[in-house]
């Protein structure tokens, strides 16, 4: 998976999936949950906007071990 | 006959205590210590040479120590490679673990022995690990299995289950038929759960990686994207497949503001992608990226995304590619990524 | 038996006395009798299908037949109701079966855009695959259907499925004129309050068309799912298949008639349990919010049946294992004790897990088997449905095929046996 690999290399990486239960299944540790597997971003550029924002702010939090943030 | 060698720490090997902790990978002649209990356990093997390594050595200088010992190892072209037994002493677990995991990468089978609970027990790879009793005093027990299983790898012989043979379960999965349909096991496991005792035929069990320090601050950031979905210029060019992807692929987005359904589109196998390819941005969220630059919310965007299908990809692939991407993004600086997938 | 519930509800119980009366006769499999000029004439009528092979193979036929879409078993209604109804209940009355007999039939879509993109559908009926399938044990009427030029897959597939389910009621016709060999009563009286009351919650997938299956002749996207059914009806032709992916992972129609959990649960009903009922509940729903909802609803629809415990079953691949798994989290903390079946993917070559999804309510799984491992290579002397496998190779020399390519092979609602064991 490919986000654990950059994690181990030390890079903060956030996983906007659709699927968190899999993700910390796996061990993924910055997850936000997309709001659908067709379109993990969002339908429309405010809805993009959010998400994207959403990642940033967990890019730069302290988390515990997978966690899963919802997007407003 | 065939030859066996026999991986011992210092102690064993009868080299010192915790003073010898720092003794360097070296050789010793025939069996030593336990080995000659294990070469009594035998059959149609001997061990011909014994390598030792200082517990502390091995934690400190892991992978010159492990090249070391290899090397001592494969100068025996031994039919087999048996270490400890480790008992619970997690430090030599460790070392057998690391050293029985490296031969058997490298064709020689091997096989070692400690507590279930030592670190090393997880460790050792497609070797095989014997279970045995905390400390020393299990010995005696452990010699004996530990004889048969080495001398079965050394015999080329294939070998039963777990349960059978004696060994831990090493994390792969075989497939069998067993006696009843999975409907009637669904029902008795359900009301054995009812009835307060809980098994499973299946545990999820996957290595966890503590979460990287977070970015201080994406203002004076190198952020990447990548993506799992199957992000590609439109056409696909290079072919990457919608299901079970050999590979990942890396595309440049300099001077690229926003992914255009014109110029970009999925292949994903595992999902519908109409609306991924009305808007590849649904995906690989470029424009807004782009946006937030402009803005200075964040420094640069890395100048190219990388991008593979996620659909029914095996772990060690992911794996792999993951590995790959995650070298190529720290060389390039990289400090942040953000990641889509299904 | 006490249950504590998290949540004070009302439990509705079926009424006292209430049974859901059943009949399935049983006829033996020499009285299949294949009128290749009536088949032909269903396939005249329709205008997708430029023509069929009808081949009658005998179990364990040295034969490997590929691109199945799907297995019926052959059954018909002495009360002349349809035997796979579109609209009213089955479950109800009697239906005759033909024992040991099934209706492949075998297609290749033409062209290669489509959403999804299907694989390879196999079953030999000797050789090392015999086993991973039931149908090596079968007579198999084959239907190899030609489509006609220029089709498009959706009517490919819509006269398929229409020819194939009438082929099914067609050869069973001469039960109609026969005495059964066996006749099984379904029904649900009240049980022992005592026993613990188990349902069994039955995943059907909607990814749109080719990749559906059908109640009552309905996409089960559009069927109102999670939903209570009546045990009966599922084992009676309620719910049918149009679903061509994850060839092992699925479930042909012919794996609901004959459902090996429900039946086991109407036969425990009394002894070592109370057989609650059944709840459809649909895989792939397609985004977050959709797939929580639906998971806490099948939950809240086990616990109107009364269940203390449920199994859980999953359909096809992917993200379908994970409306299972919150579907599982959803009953456990609606106070539902869960088992749950599902396949594994695992790379036979590493030590790596092979679940697609899981929680940590997740504590009772069922293995399907390892759909990743490799079977031995066979030779089949004849193939039928089509030469050539959907990956280009020949299907008479394919090497080792994955499980995954064989039909049900690692079904997850527990037809088979096959179970993947710790190495």
């Amino acid at each position: 998976m490919l986000a654990k690999e950059i994690e181990r290399a030390g890079i903060p990486t956030v996983f906007v999936t659709a699927l968190p239960t899999v993700a910390t299944m796996i061990g993924v540790n910055r997850n936000v949950h997309a709001p659908a597997i067709t379109h993990p971003f969002g339908l429309d550029g405010s809805e993009r906007r959010r998400i994207v924002e959403r990642g940033m702010e967990m890019l730069q939090a302290d988390v515990t071990p997978t966690t899963v943030w919802e997007v407003a | 006959m065939v030859k066996a060698v026999h991986y011992l720490n210092q102690f064993f090997a009868g080299l010192g205590a915790e003073e010898a902790a720092e003794t360097e990978p070296t050789r010793l002649d025939g069996a030593v210590g336990p080995g000659r209990g294990l070469q009594a356990q035998l059959d149609g093997v001997e061990i011909a040479a014994t390598v030792a390594c200082g517990d502390d050595y091995f934690a400190e200088h892991e992978d010159e120590a492990l090249d070391r010992l290899l090397a001592l190892i494969e100068a025996e072209q031994p039919a087999v490679l048996v270490a400890g037994p480790a008992f619970g002493s997690g430090r030599y677990g460790y070392a057998c673990a690391r050293v029985v995991a490296a031969a058997a990468e490298r064709g020689i089978p091997a096989v070692t022995a400690m507590h279930p609970e030592n670190p090393g027990a997880g460790a050792a790879g497609r070797a095989l690990v014997v279970p045995t009793q905390v400390n020393v005093a299990g010995m005696r027990e452990a010699l004996p299995v530990l004889g048969r299983l080495a001398s079965a790898l050394a015999a080329g012989r294939e070998l039963g289950s777990p349960d059978e043979e004696g060994y831990l379960p090493r994390g792969f999965r075989r497939n069998r038929f067993a006696e009843q349909p999975g409907a009637v096991r669904a029902i008795d496991l359900l009301l054995a759960k009812l009835g307060g005792e809980v098994r499973s035929e299946v545990a999820a069990g996957f290595d966890r990686v503590p979460p990287p320090a977070p970015v201080q601050d994406l203002g004076t950031a190198l952020l990447a994207l990548v993506t799992e979905a199957g992000c590609v210029p439109q056409g696909n060019p290079d072919r990457l497949p919608t299901i079970r992807a050999r590979g990942w692929l890396r595309y440049p987005l300099e001077g690229v503001e926003s992914l255009s359904p014109e110029a970009y589109e999925s292949v994903h196998g595992g999902f519908d992608v109409t609306l991924a390819n009305e808007d590849p941005n649904r995906l690989v969220p470029l424009d807004t990226v782009r946006a937030l630059e402009r803005e200075g919310r964040i420094a640069r965007l890395h100048d190219a995304f990388y991008t593979t299908t996620g659909n029914g990809t095996p772990v060690e692939s992911a794996t792999r590619f993951g590995r790959e991407i995650a070298a190529e993004l720290r060389d390039a600086g990289v400090q942040a990524v953000l990641l889509s997938g299904t | 038996m006490r249950r504590d519930r998290g949540r004070d509800l009302r439990v509705p119980r079926l009424p006292a006395g209430r049974v859901t009366a059943f009949e399935l006769a049983s006829f033996p499999a020499d009285l299949l009798a294949v009128d290749r000029g009536r088949i032909e004439r269903l396939v005249t009528d329709e205008p997708a299908l430029a023509g069929v092979e009808v081949e009658v193979v005998a179990p364990g036929a040295p034969v490997r037949v590929t691109h199945i879409l799907d297995a019926v078993e052959p059954r018909i209604r002495p009360d002349g109701r349809p035997a796979f109804p579109t609209e009213g209940r089955a479950g109800t009355g009697r239906t005759n079966r033909l024992d040991g007999v099934a209706v492949l039939s075998c297609a290749d879509f033409p062209g290669e855009e489509r959403p999804l993109h299907e694989q390879e559908s196999i079953v030999d009926l000797e050789g090392p695959g015999a086993a991973l399938t039931p149908f090596g044990s079968l007579t198999n009427v084959v239907l190899d259907f030609e489509p006609a030029e220029g089709v498009g897959h959706f009517a490919l597939d819509e006269a398929v499925r229409r020819v194939t389910l009438a082929v099914a009621e067609l050869v069973a016709e001469p039960t109609l004129a026969a005495e059964p060999e066996e006749i099984e009563r379904f029904e649900l009286g009240p049980g022992d309050e005592e026993l613990p009351a188990v349902a069994a919650l039955i995943q059907l997938s909607d990814l749109g068309q080719l990749y559906y299956q059908y109640l009552y002749g309905t996409p089960v996207g559009q069927a109102g799912l999670p939903r209570a059914l009546d045990p009966a009806e599922l084992l009676d032709g309620a719910v049918t298949c149009g679903e061509y992916h994850w060839a092992a992972l699925r479930n042909p129609t012919l794996f609901f008639q004959r459902n090996e959990l429900v039946r086991a649960l109407y036969s425990e009903h009394g002894n070592r349990l109370r057989f609650a009922g059944v709840v459809l509940t649909r895989g792939y729903e397609q985004t977050a919010e959709d797939k929580q909802r639906a998971a806490e609803r099948a939950a809240d629809a086990a616990l109107a049946l009364g269940a203390d415990g449920v199994v859980i079953t999953t359909d096809a691949g992917g993200n379908s294992h994970t409306d299972t798994m919150l579907t599982c989290r959803a009953c456990e903390r609606a106070g539902i004790k869960t088992a749950v079946i599902v396949a594994e993917m695992a790379d036979p070559e590493a030590t790596s897990p092979g679940l697609t999804d899981w929680v940590a309510e997740a504590d009772c799984i069922v293995s399907a088997g390892n759909a990743e491992e490799l079977v031995d290579e066979w030779m089949p002397a004849r193939v039928l449905g089509g030469e050539t496998l959907l990956d280009g190779t020949p299907a008479a020399a394919a090497g080792r095929v994955p499980v995954r390519n064989y039909l049900g092979a690692t079904n997850q609602m527990g037809q088979g046996a096959l179970q993947a064991t710790a190495w």
